[in-house]
């Protein structure tokens, strides 16, 4: 399969993606620990502003041709509709945008109007990504989203009048209540809607969450890990069945409707940040924004750019990178590409867990890559783990070159 | 050569955290041997793990002039070791005195420590002054705590100092009771060199530096001596005495303490306790020596993953040429590969040698469960010391198992010993007798089977005692028990590393115990893991280990990687801790769970 971004590796010219963060919500659900606040009365103008300076600084001083755009938080499409306008605008006047393959912005049911999706397309908007979540109210209820099941089938419908072709639903399951039943339909109202994308997440207790604080105190009982286990084998048969093959753990797509911006994720190829709390990587190094709000509109005031952490990915994370995003995708670790990138043959490099996990039947590979067997990507992290502790990473080797 | 007239040697024993180190600085700085500027805490205290974890293991001096009516005198203050492991070091430091402080703290109390201390003292037919410390704190009650010193200790409490190591109170009051009360040195100036090296250290710029206390004659640089046990001449390079770095001299005199080099290369070829003499004109006094320290405490140090036998074995050699209390030897284990079965005073000495290892050698270390030396009396009238269960014959030579017994004094409040005589019969202990200090505390004093101590039993007492109790156990004897032998198998296969041996009444609930916390620290696989313990080829207990069926992370995306690296490399770091046996990876943690007789 050809990779769009290893150009940069080869020091032709080179390619990224743009992330833009919208950190606002109509209302924080209780599971999610991306950095979000709610948008109540709130004057989003200045961050919106700061928005755009940060592009205007960031996407012409980085030297990359810009392949794919994605808006993501909080809720995009949350925003006053002339706020967006010109959140749209400024990428439109900072990207070419007849070289962007791909441009998605995520939204939630009942945020999108005739107004904004009629915007969002004739701002060269290509996908919308759709927190849909679930079909059944009691666990919507309990993953504390504020929309009803009946939102979601008229949200798309909004979309797909105004011109929108390409729409992925996300959906939760390992929801504290949930059934096997219950998922499978929810899995079959998301296929009803004809999306040509979509994400099935296992639910996650992230750290300093409300959610992960009920379980803590008792006030949740989770999902028991054979169940949720059996959802997922059951996603999978479910969604190949009705044409999307699954090409990363979580997500499924029809035939050429991969995410184009997050396979560049995958494939740790280089991608701007711009926002509160984004991260990209460029240049081989790895910047974050500040989370805050306020102190992002002032560090953006001050300087234009609002980095608080940067790290250089020397040989070894770089390994452990590759490792970590290439083996959740079905396609797998590229050989070559692993090869150039890092000097040395993963083959060699992981003989021995790769022997181990084999004889387990949770890896296989060939000459083009290593990969996890449907059995592994129920156990990924064990396998990601068994590999790079059993790797025989010796010394430093300097990483080949990599053009600006 | 100082006046043998002003010259005091004397040591400062204490209970733990009776403030003994504070003091020392205190009077380093008194003196003026360590200007104020350069005061950092506990001065003496120069290992970087004593200052972290606020002990002193292995003791240090200093000489400190003092001027008293008018005279100079030379007092030579040797610091000792607080904790049981470190007895024999006490013992060491106080030989080469003629007094000592018994420094008690003005709010606890006399505690097991300071009686053992006092008792060592006593024994070496010390003076001893009596030092109530800590007089600055609200809760203070230094006239009552004298008392009870007196009481328990025989120690005379109208002669007792009342200081405060951190606000300096007392100290001129303590510098005239060490000159008064505290004899001279006794010896010949001019008579045959007699001397003791009390300790060692190793240096790596200077060779082996000699802490000395001379008795008789004196010697200077270019002297040639003998070592009298080892049998072995040396040209004196250096003799000085350390304030506290240690300072060259001229001469050491009689009745003088102070050190000496002498080009020795290593400290395995000093041995504490040897005595000095001038090769041309020796003493035919030698001294009787030290005993060597007793290892009580056994366990294995096998490598960890990223660490080969070769690697762990120079750590050992280096640390043991800084450190030879401790024992070791090459041991082969079927789950752990090539490793070192290694000898300790005590369950501390065994922490601080691990981290030391680890620290100072750079080594990742897999440790055993710590096991006593067992007597084995064979059928054939035969006996033998084993210190592993691994070493323990076939059952049916075995005629009766030997286990070691310590004689153990707590000190514990009048209100808690109801629990403490529940906890020690827990623990097969036969009590010995009970003595009432006061009407609040007691002084208990039990035999208790050494392994039975061993791991938590400090900390038991402690909660028992809501931290009040103290205790303190010497070695008494080995006594027959009915021990058996319990193998510990994993997946189906026995881990001689977990193998333990345990008198037959607990075996059961031993074994309940020991497979619920491997349960809990070998994490699930994606199989099923049976956990199984067994004696004599009997299954007395068992668990499972459910297999595991979903271990993977739902999102991953850009601004997710940096965190999700980072945890991964964690859990690749963990897994240097783990060994594999068959085709389970056990974590350290599982071998130390052998420890945990209750919870």
């Amino acid at each position: 399969m050809p990779h769009a971004g290893q150009s940069t590796s080869l020091g032709i010219a080179s390619r990224a993606g743009l992330y833009v963060h919208v950190p606002f919500c109509d209302s924080k659900c209780g599971y999610c620990d991306f950095y979000s606040v709610a948008i109540k009365d709130r004057d989003t103008s200045p961050l919106i502003d700061a928005l755009i300076r940060e592009i205007g600084v960031r996407v012409p001083d980085s030297g990359y041709e810009i392949q794919t755009i994605f808006f993501g938080g909080g809720t995009p499409t949350v925003i006053p509709i002339e706020q967006l306008g010109a959140l749209l605008a400024a990428t439109r006047d900072a990207v070419d945008l007849s070289k962007v393959v791909e441009f998605t912005v995520e939204a939630n049911p009942a945020t999108v109007n005739d107004a904004k999706a009629e915007l969002l397309v004739r701002s060269g908007v290509t996908r919308v990504s759709m927190g849909a979540q679930s079909f059944i109210p009691s666990e919507l209820a309990s993953l504390e989203r504020l929309h009803s099941p009946d939102d979601i089938p008229p949200s798309v419908a909004t979309l797909r009048r105004h011109g929108i072709k390409q729409l992925n639903l996300d959906l939760i399951f390992g929801v504290p209540g949930q059934t096997l039943d219950t998922w499978r339909e929810s899995l079959r109202r998301a296929i009803e809607l004809k999306p040509n994308h979509i994400a099935c997440y296992g639910l996650t207790y992230e750290p300093g969450t409300r959610l992960t604080a009920q379980r803590e105190t008792g006030r949740l009982q989770s999902c028991d890990e054979d169940l949720e286990a059996e959802m997922f084998e059951c996603t999978v048969e479910v969604l190949a069945a009705a044409g999307f093959h699954q090409y990363e753990i979580s997500n499924f797509a029809k035939p050429g409707c991969e995410c184009r911006h997050n396979l560049l994720y995958w494939r740790n190829e280089p991608y701007i940040g711009i926002g509160p709390s984004a991260a990209g990587c460029i240049h081989n190094r790895r910047y974050k924004n500040v989370s805050d709000i306020g102190g992002y509109v002032r560090m953006i005031g001050a300087s234009g750019l609002a980095e608080i952490e940067s790290e250089a990915i020397d040989r070894e994370t770089l390994i452990h990178e590759l490792v970590l995003m290439q083996l959740r995708l079905n396609e797998g670790l590229d050989l070559r590409l692993f090869r150039e990138r890092t000097g040395v043959d993963p083959r060699e490099l992981f003989a021995e867990p790769l022997g181990q996990l084999s004889s387990s039947g949770l890896i296989e590979w060939d000459d083009a890559a290593i990969r996890l067997t449907r059995r592994g990507r129920l156990l990924a992290n064990h396998v990601m783990a068994e590999l790079v502790a059993g790797s025989a990473v010796s010394g430093d080797v300097a990483l080949p070159v990599i053009a600006a | 050569m100082t006046d043998l007239r002003l010259i005091r040697n004397f040591s400062i024993v204490a209970h733990i955290d009776h403030g003994k180190s504070t003091l020392a600085d205190r009077i380093l700085e008194s003196t003026g041997v360590v200007a104020r500027r350069d005061m950092r805490e506990q001065f003496l205290d120069d290992m970087d793990l004593e200052r972290e974890m606020g002990i002193t293991i292995k003791a240090n001096r200093c000489t400190c002039p003092y001027t008293y009516k008018g005279e100079t005198y030379m007092l030579n203050l040797i610091d000792t070791p607080g904790h049981v492991d470190f007895h024999y070091e006490v013992s060491r430091a106080l030989a080469a005195c003629e007094g000592v402080l018994v420094l008690v703290d003005a709010t606890q109390g006399v505690q097991a420590q300071t009686v053992a201390n006092a008792y060592a003292a006593l024994e070496v037919g010390c003076d001893m002054i009596l030092v109530i410390n800590k007089i600055d704190l609200p809760a203070a009650r230094p006239e009552d705590i004298a008392l009870e010193a007196e009481q328990v200790l025989g120690l005379d409490s109208s002669g007792a100092i009342f200081t405060s190591g951190k606000t300096g109170l007392g100290l001129d009051e303590l510098f005239a009771a060490i000159i008064e009360k505290i004899r001279p040195p006794a010896g010949d100036p001019d008579g045959k060199l007699k001397a003791l090296i009390y300790d060692a250290k190793p240096d790596v710029h200077r060779g082996v530096i000699c802490h000395t206390r001379v008795y008789d004659g004196s010697f200077k640089r270019g002297d040639k001596i003998e070592l009298m046990a080892a049998g072995r001449d040396y040209i004196i390079t250096e003799v000085g005495k350390c304030r506290p770095k240690p300072t060259a001299a001229e001469v050491l005199g009689a009745g003088e303490v102070g050190y000496f080099l002498a080009g020795i290369k290593t400290i395995a070829d000093v041995s504490i306790g040897d005595t000095v003499t001038l090769s041309s004109d020796p003493t035919d006094q030698r001294m009787p020596g030290y005993q060597p320290p007793q290892q009580m405490v056994f366990c294995d140090f096998y490598p960890g993953i990223g660490t080969t036998t070769d690697q762990l074995r120079e750590a050992m050699e280096k640390l043991w040429l800084n450190d030879s209390s401790f024992t070791y030897s090459t041991v082969g284990s079927d789950a752990l590969g090539i490793g070192f079965r290694c000898g300790f005073l005590g369950l501390l000495h065994m922490r601080i040698i691990q981290e030391r290892l680890e620290r100072e050698g750079n080594v990742s270390v897999v440790q055993t469960a710590p096991t006593v030396t067992y007597e084995i009396l064979l059928t054939d009238g035969a006996t033998q010391k084993i210190e592993s269960p691994s070493e323990l014959p076939d059952i049916s030579g075995v005629e009766e198992i030997r286990e070691p017994f310590v004689t153990a004094q707590m000190i514990v409040p009048a209100d808690s010993v109801g629990q403490i005589m529940q906890l020690s019969m827990e623990r097969r202990g036969r009590q010995v007798k009970t003595e009432y200090l006061s009407s609040t505390r007691v002084m208990m004093t039990y035999d208790f089977p050494l392994a039975e101590i061993l791991y938590d039993f400090y900390d038991k007492l402690k909660s028992c005692t809501k931290g009040y109790g103290t205790a303190d156990y010497h070695l008494k004897n080995y006594e027959v028990g009915d021990m058996v032998k319990m193998d510990i198998l994993v997946n189906g296969m026995p881990v001689d590393a977990l193998s333990v041996i345990v008198h037959r009444d607990k075996a059961a609930y031993r074994g309940r115990r020991l497979l619920e916390r491997l349960k809990k620290e070998i994490d699930r696989h994606q199989f099923e893991i049976p956990l199984q313990a067994a004696v004599g080829g009997k299954i007395i207990a068992r668990e499972t280990i459910k297999a595991f069926r979903k271990d993977v992370t739902a999102k991953c995306y850009g601004g997710d990687i940096t965190r999700k690296r980072k945890l991964l490399e964690k859990q690749k770091e963990g897994k240097k801790r783990m060994r594999t046996v068959g085709n389970v990876s056990i974590p350290q943690e599982a071998f130390m769970s052998i420890l945990d007789p209750e919870d």
